[in-house]
């Protein structure tokens, strides 16, 4: 026998049911209003092209997001200045997160708006959610800070200005064994919960093998760690020559100042994540030394470098521009030209938004570009082709509260390899 | 505007919230729900791209009836996973169970970010796709959705689902009355597993990759958060709450920079305003009893 509910549970019940019933015809209308959300079948509209930029402003990539807003607007007001385009380009920026699912959201909602090009998202891990999304409704995406393995490969309307790290890291153990050949002992510490150091300190670890140097010892780090006493000590026991680091930019700043106060003299090779001015102040004096590879160098002479140095320090006072900086100018450089190319050439007249997207993707991977990390291509698979490279020397400010990144070599390679 | 893709967000949100709930329902605060859709999305991940028997294409699509295995398997896998776990931590109450379930998703997390199989820190990418849009993953997530709604409404007049409220109402009591309250505790935490292993196997199709980040403390926040704002009262409470919140900071895009401080004031605010969330049941009584009294 089953006890009769009181009365209220049923009311209760029946309440529950009720509601039920609106949030289930709630969903379905916005699942109605929300569908068949991308524009492409419309005739593309005379006036300025737009390009949807997804990048981080929030979440702990928002320190290369901020740098990536900089380069953006420094590529805007270079495109107003070089003279009435033949067609005029705006930016919409949207905030892209550091997560997987905003980056979704703020590409979808992008593609919603009828932009013709994206640049974005922050992370590699992002661009692994969000690209395919891109790549299946045919919007073409420059990445402006992806080094991750794979990238382009999602497809054909994916490329990317950020060279891969397999190609840039090893030059700077060339520099630290030129200094000293005699280098046998080298250890290595990487974030082990991090994609782009796990990534990173792979290509490392191969190029030391391909040097005929093995590491004396891996030590794993964790994304937030800023004490890195136990992992120190534990490295210079085994009285390394060479210390390589593959971190992220706080955790890399603490961990050469730790590294020097625990008595360590050598030289210090350090990846990408240190690649940004921001370390300077957690680091200071110890600082001073530490090797880079870059795919920027502030000091290269070219035009359109000394134009964006210009244009930077017009804006945000005087000091270098980093490198996501300039990658993210680069993005904006690469989609504005192709599209002033097909423009001239009238593929963009009497075509729907979602053909000028295909025929821009063709534009612009058949293009040569000189930016400023330096003449840049692509391979047909969206992959930057960029031949020169750059090693520099942190060399730091009397009072160590300032530095620079001193170029020390120039390297050209003939194409990106691995 | 709502798309279709922030919509199944916001359905995937308010499975989580309900994944959330069912141990709330039984007294238990388990924290535990990241962890269970972690399994379910690895599993997903791993099946979809490696096992060539479920149908993945060159082109990166996969038959309709592979994503419903997924979802089964993955639902399993973390049941008898909380069948596992659940015997040992239940033991425990209050904020020690939610600190044992806090150590179970951390474990987790890093068991997936060390395994040689699961791609590492870089996770796993380019996840087969059974449907060409966002929209398509509109009708799994709802039906998922009223399933588990339906599941829960029912709950209430069930046997199950009254001594769970014995045991949310008053422990010791339900235990002289003599319900057995090991077992319908670990019911409600294995049904919640359930559901939040077979909601990350979709969320793993529906992001396109997965990676052990997405099963971590920060998860275990925001969907207890989904409770504390919906009410965890009644099923629909989670739901409500689970919806909103994920809807929140992209409805809010328009305000620029500020839409995570405004995001933050709605989740400060929405508990010192509705100390038992927006849906109670003297709410739920009230819409019950609507239009009654017309007819009397």
């Amino acid at each position: 026998m089953t006890p009769t509910p009181p009365p209220s549970t049923v009311v209760r019940q029946r309440g529950a049911l009720r509601l039920a019933a609106l949030l289930a015809a709630g969903i379905g209308a916005l699942a109605w209003l929300g569908r068949s959300s991308d524009p492409a079948a419309q005739p593309l509209t005379a006036g300025p092209l737009t390009l949807g930029a997804a990048i981080a402003f929030t979440g702990n990539a928002n320190l290369y997001g901020q740098d990536q807003r900089m380069g953006l607007a420094v590529a805007e007001r270079w495109a107003q200045q070089a003279g009435p385009p033949a067609r005029p380009v705006r930016v919409l920026l949207e905030d892209g997160a550091s997560d997987e699912a905003s980056a979704i959201a703020a590409f979808n909602l992008l593609i919603r708006q009828g932009v013709i090009a994206l640049i974005g998202p922050t992370l590699s891990q992002q661009a692994f959610a969000a690209d395919p999304i891109a790549q299946r409704l045919g919007v073409p995406v420059v990445a402006p800070s992806n080094t991750a393995k794979g990238i382009p490969e999602i497809g054909h309307f994916i490329s990317r200005v950020s060279a891969q790290s397999s190609v840039i890291a090893p030059l700077s153990l060339d520099e630290a064994l030129r200094r000293d050949p005699g280098i046998r002992r080298v250890a290595v510490f990487y974030a082990q919960d991090d994609a782009y150091s796990t990534a990173e300190v792979a290509i490392f670890e191969k190029a030391l093998a391909a040097r005929r140097l093995t590491p004396v010892t891996v030590q794993r780090t964790q994304l937030a760690d800023n004490d890195f006493q136990t992992p120190i000590t534990a490295a210079l026991q085994l009285r390394p020559q060479l210390l390589v680091l593959s971190v992220q930019a706080v955790a890399g700043g603490n961990l050469i100042r730790q590294l020097r106060e625990l008595g360590y003299r050598g030289q210090i090779v350090v990846g990408n994540g240190l690649n940004t001015p921001n370390i300077y102040p957690i680091c200071q004096r110890w600082c001073d030394g530490i090797l880079i590879a870059q795919a920027y160098s502030p000091e290269l002479n070219t035009p359109i470098n000394r134009r964006f140095q210009q244009l930077f320090r017009q804006a945000h006072g005087d000091r270098p521009p980093p490198q996501i900086t300039a990658q993210a100018f680069t993005s904006y450089q690469v989609l504005f030209e192709a599209i002033q190319r097909l423009q001239r050439k009238g593929g963009l007249t009497g075509v729907t938004l979602g053909q000028a997207r295909t025929r821009l993707m063709a534009e612009l991977l058949r293009g040569r570009y000189d930016t400023p990390l330096g003449p840049i291509g692509f391979t047909p698979k969206g992959e930057v082709l960029q031949d020169r490279f750059y090693v520099a020397e942190v060399r730091m400010a009397p009072g160590g509260r300032d530095g620079r990144f001193a170029l020390v070599r120039e390297r050209t390679l003939q194409e990106a390899k691995p | 505007m709502i798309d279709n893709g922030l919509l199944v967000q916001m359905l995937i949100g308010a499975l989580l919230g309900l994944s959330v709930y069912l141990p709330l329902a039984a007294g238990q605060l388990s924290l535990a729900t990241p962890a269970f859709y972690a399994v379910g999305g690895t599993l997903a991940a791993l099946l979809s791209t490696r096992w060539s028997a479920l149908g993945a294409t060159a082109a990166g699509t996969l038959p309709l009836g592979s994503l419903v295995l997924e979802l089964l398997l993955g639902g399993l896998l973390a049941g008898l996973l909380a069948l596992l776990v659940g015997r040992l931590v239940l033991r425990l109450q209050g904020i020690y169970l939610a600190i044992a379930t806090i150590a179970l998703v951390e474990i987790l997390r890093v068991a997936i970010l060390n395994l040689p199989f699961t791609g590492g820190a870089v996770g796993i990418f380019g996840i087969p796709q059974p449907f060409a849009t966002a929209a398509g993953y509109v009708l799994p997530a709802l039906a998922l959705l009223a399933l588990a709604g339906w599941w829960c409404q029912r709950l209430e007049g069930m046997p199950l689902g009254r001594a769970m409220a014995a045991i949310r109402d008053d422990e010791l009591a339900a235990r002289c009355m003599g319900i057995d309250t090991t077992n319908v505790k670990l019911s409600a935490f294995v049904l919640s597993a359930v559901l939040a292993g077979s909601t990350g196997a979709l969320a793993a199709h529906f992001l396109n990759t997965w990676n052990a980040r997405q099963g971590s403390f920060d998860v275990s926040i925001t969907t207890l958060a989904f409770v504390v704002l919906g009410g965890s009262r009644s099923w629909l409470g989670p739901v409500v709450g689970g919806l909103l919140l994920t809807a929140l900071p992209e409805l809010l895009r328009p305000v620029g920079d500020v839409r995570l401080v405004l995001f933050g004031l709605v989740i400060l605010l929405g508990p010192v305003l509705a100390p038992q969330g927006l849906i109670t049941p003297a709410l739920l009584a009230r819409l019950g009893r609507w239009g009654e009294e017309k007819e009397r």
